[in-house]
């Protein structure tokens, strides 16, 4: 599958155009049968394109990621367009009159912004199974679920129509949907990517983040959004393992790889990981209650009928109740934290199965059959409690269905992240896999 | 006088009726025949606690409780290293200053195990971790039958037959105790409905069984002339002791249950647990342990201790309590149709008809949500 480093390699040394790359792109996506893209900006693109051209033809640096083309979840805003967060209770909403933060560090770095993609609706769930714009589909196989929220940026970058693709994480809305369609997805050290610009969901939880296709895409792209540069050292890095519920939970293949990458590192059990869980789905489901609130109390009936159940609910919640959730939070930090100081990797299940069936989306938890859109985040939801980076990798296991593991760092250790999954990529144990007889996109 | 009036009727109104039952016991201890009775009536009530107990608590709670490994730690860590520790210091701090015998006996109460009924009521009616109580007292009882005579051969003169009638003890522990929580939890799908929406009902039982046993125990105190044995300072003096003994001990581990990073609910099951001697094996063992002439002296540390870790644990529990429902109050999530529509109401939200039964599900896994992260799942 093209990456975005070759695209922009190919764009700065001439051998082809923006332009040509935008055309080719847009082409792609206009028969996207994976109900992953929701608007596709053709007039924008092409001029972003042009621009990119224009600068080459001067002479002048357009920027690391000059031509490459790439969407965006449905939620960042879009100078001209009204920010949906995949509803239709928004779709006639005044336009953005500026870029989200995050788009605008990637145009000036020469990106070229080509379409807005699929999500649950407000970002509430695991699955994309948005009730005005369809179920994304998994390019590994169209009858399984691509995962959620950000599934319509997931689905595009594995079936190759795009080299990368910004989404969110609350709870594991990026993690998730890398792990089932088989792509990296980062989240960040909470508050590390700019979140201007962006429909909230959950404040304490949200983050934006990209979805690439190796690493190397990886650390081009959140070189970009995070404006640092900064290299890690080559110290070897210690790993252990996440034990508990995370072991529990898991697909065989998934403790099989973890055994092979590390088979020496200690299992070490996150304490009151359930607990942990539950203080999680209670500040969510307040923050979200609160955020919509206003709209519930006047056009309930216009939300998505799930999404709305869900939020109601989350507005009923007294505030006590949230403090609470709150208290335990800090207080779980600050354990956890001393905890997992002496390394700098912890490796654990990014999701707990491989995709679902859109035609029965449930999946097993603890023994039990539960809603995929409520449980597929039961390993990134802590994590995102947690506020700790987090990379999601894809497991080299082409021809199967897509399956990942997170690889979790310390605070402010994205790059360190980086250098482990690149020693993976490189001995063959992570990296992604192009789906087998579905749609192709003009980058695969 | 009507500050003092003000005053008792802001008392917890079970330690007022401890006092009463302390001051009956003097006045009326109950004896001979009728004293079996009373224990026979204590026994049942314990019964039938641990009963309500075991139907009320969900498998996921008692799993729970079961694996909670640090906290059944810093338990046994309290009982049986925490408590010899202060009582080997104190007993060195005072030597020669007063009777041997009653130094012995405060040095015998630090060995020995938790109590079991008192220590879970005491956690149920401060609304902690009952599941992680009851196996952790039940732990510590169970442990103290091989250990206490340990560490009294370790550390005191022993001059008794050495042989405490372990295989009584743990038969105790699984008729009165085990056997009915097992049977309560067997019947939950029977019962436990009943049970959950009458959590009434567990109080007065919870407190008639302390009661019970207060009476009991202090009955067979006075019998015993616990008031004849030694004289008004003798008695302050012992008092005064086990208050700073109690002190230190509930010190510590408030101090421990920070730094360990416990939940409320676990936090009550260390204060509990760990704090308390046992008088229902503290005496037989004395008995077995030492020669029978001392055993009087020997024990009474231990019913005076008893006695003020009762009243203290009875007012914590009643505070806690108080703390538990004011927060269960201001953090309950509504449930019924009635608290639904009431708490839209009060948010300025209309829920449309087709939306509440999707709703009022959401609702009930934010409420299973909201018991695990108070450590108690449903």
């Amino acid at each position: 599958m093209k990456q975005a480093i070759d695209i922009a390699a190919d764009v700065r040394a001439g051998r082809v155009t923006a332009s040509a790359i935008v055309e080719a792109c847009l082409e792609a996506l206009g028969r996207d049968d994976l109900v992953a893209v929701t608007r596709i900006l053709a007039d924008r693109a092409r001029a972003e394109a042009a621009a990119v051209d224009a600068q080459i033809a001067a002479g002048r640096d357009p920027g690391p990621l000059a031509g490459v083309p790439y969407g965006v979840k449905d939620l960042f805003d879009v100078a001209g367009l009204p920010t949906t967060a995949g509803s239709t209770l928004y779709a006639d909403a005044a336009p953005a009159r500026t870029d989200a933060e995050a788009i605008r560090r990637l145009r000036k770095a020469g990106a070229v912004l080509v379409a807005t993609l699929n999500m649950d609706e407000f970002a509430y769930g695991f699955a994309t199974i948005n009730a005005a714009y369809g179920t994304t589909r998994n390019p590994h196989d169209p009858a399984r679920l691509a995962g959620g929220s950000s599934g319509g940026s997931a689905a595009v970058v594995a079936a190759g129509l795009l080299p990368f693709a910004l989404g969110s994480d609350t709870n594991g809305s990026i993690r998730v949907p890398a792990s089932l369609t088989g792509v990296y997805g980062i989240k960040a050290t909470h508050d590390a990517l700019p979140m201007a610009g962006v429909f909230p969901f959950a404040a304490s939880f949200d983050d934006v983040g990209p979805f690439t296709v190796s690493v190397a895409d990886m650390r081009l792209v959140w070189d970009v959004l995070s404006g640092t540069t900064a290299e890690p050292t080559d110290q070897p890095l210690r790993i252990a393992l996440l034990g508990g519920r995370f072991r529990e939970n898991a697909d065989p293949d998934q403790l099989a790889a973890m055994a092979a990458i590390a088979p020496d590192a200690p299992v070490i059990e996150l304490p009151d990981i359930a607990r942990a869980r539950s203080a999680a789905f209670v500040i969510t489901a307040y923050e979200g209650g609160q955020l919509h609130r206003a709209a519930l109390a006047e056009q309930a009936m216009a939300f998505d009928p799930q999404v709305r159940d869900r939020l109601i609910a989350g507005a009923l919640l007294p505030k006590a109740l949230y403090d609470e959730a709150q208290a335990f939070r800090a207080a779980f930090k600050q354990r956890i934290a001393a905890l997992i100081a002496p390394y700098d990797v912890l490796l654990a299940p990014a999701t707990p199965c491989v995709a679902p069936l859109i035609a029965d989306p449930r999946i097993t938890i603890d023994g039990a059959l539960s809603l995929a859109r409520a449980d597929l985040g039961i390993h990134s939801q802590p994590i995102s409690f947690l506020g700790l980076p987090s990379l999601a990798m894809p497991l080299a296991r082409p021809g199967r269905l897509p399956l990942g593991l997170q690889a979790i760092g310390r605070a402010g250790t994205e790059r360190t992240l980086f250098r482990f999954a690149a020693m993976l990529e490189e001995q063959g144990m992570v990296g992604v896999s192009a789906p087998a007889g579905v749609l192709q996109g003009s980058m695969a | 006088m009507g500050r003092a009036f003000k005053l008792v009727l802001s008392i917890d109104r079970f330690l007022l009726l401890l006092i009463a039952v302390v001051v009956g016991a003097s006045l009326l201890p109950v004896r001979g025949v009728a004293a079996g009775w009373v224990d026979l009536a204590a026994d049942l009530a314990i019964a039938l606690l641990f009963f309500l107990h075991g139907a009320k608590l969900s498998r996921a709670a008692i799993v729970q409780g079961i694996g909670n490994l640090k906290l059944h730690a810093l338990v046994l860590a309290s009982t049986y290293v925490l408590f010899p520790l202060l009582g080997l210091a104190l007993v060195a701090l005072l030597h020669g200053w007063g009777n041997p015998l009653l130094l012995s006996g405060l040095l015998f109460l630090t060995l020995l195990p938790s109590t079991v009924q008192s220590s879970i009521a005491f956690t149920a009616i401060a609304r902690g971790n009952v599941a992680a109580a009851v196996c952790s007292a039940s732990l510590s009882n169970l442990l103290g039958i091989f250990l206490t005579p340990l560490l009294v051969a370790l550390f005191m003169q022993v001059d008794g037959k050495g042989a405490v009638s372990s295989w009584h003890s743990i038969w105790t522990i699984a008729v009165q105790l085990l056997l009915p929580f097992v049977a309560g939890h067997l019947l939950r799908p029977v019962i436990g409905g009943f049970v959950d929406r009458n959590k009434k009902i567990l109080q007065p039982v919870d407190r008639g069984s302390i009661l019970l046993v207060v009476y009991s125990a202090f009955s067979a105190a006075v019998v015993n002339g616990i008031w004849t044995q030694v004289n008004v300072a003798d008695l302050a003096g012992l008092l005064g002791l086990s208050a700073v003994l109690l002190a230190a001990v509930m010190g510590v581990n408030v101090l421990t249950a920070r730094l360990a990073g416990l939940s409320r609910e676990d936090f009550i099951v260390l204060l509990f647990c760990g704090s308390k001697k046992s008088l229902a094996s503290g005496v037989p063992m004395a008995g077995a342990l030492f020669a029978p002439a001392h055993v009087g002296l020997i024990v009474l540390p231990l019913m005076i201790f008893h006695q003020l870790q009762l009243f203290v644990c009875a007012a914590l529990a009643g505070r806690f309590r108080s703390v538990a429902e004011a927060r269960e109050t201001a953090t309950a999530i509504p449930r019924t149709e009635a608290e639904i529509a009431a708490a839209a109401k009060a948010v300025g939200v209309q829920i449309p008809e087709e939306c509440l039964p999707g709703v009022t599900t959401n609702l009930a896994l934010l409420d299973r949500h909201a018991a695990t992260l108070r450590g108690t799942p449903q």
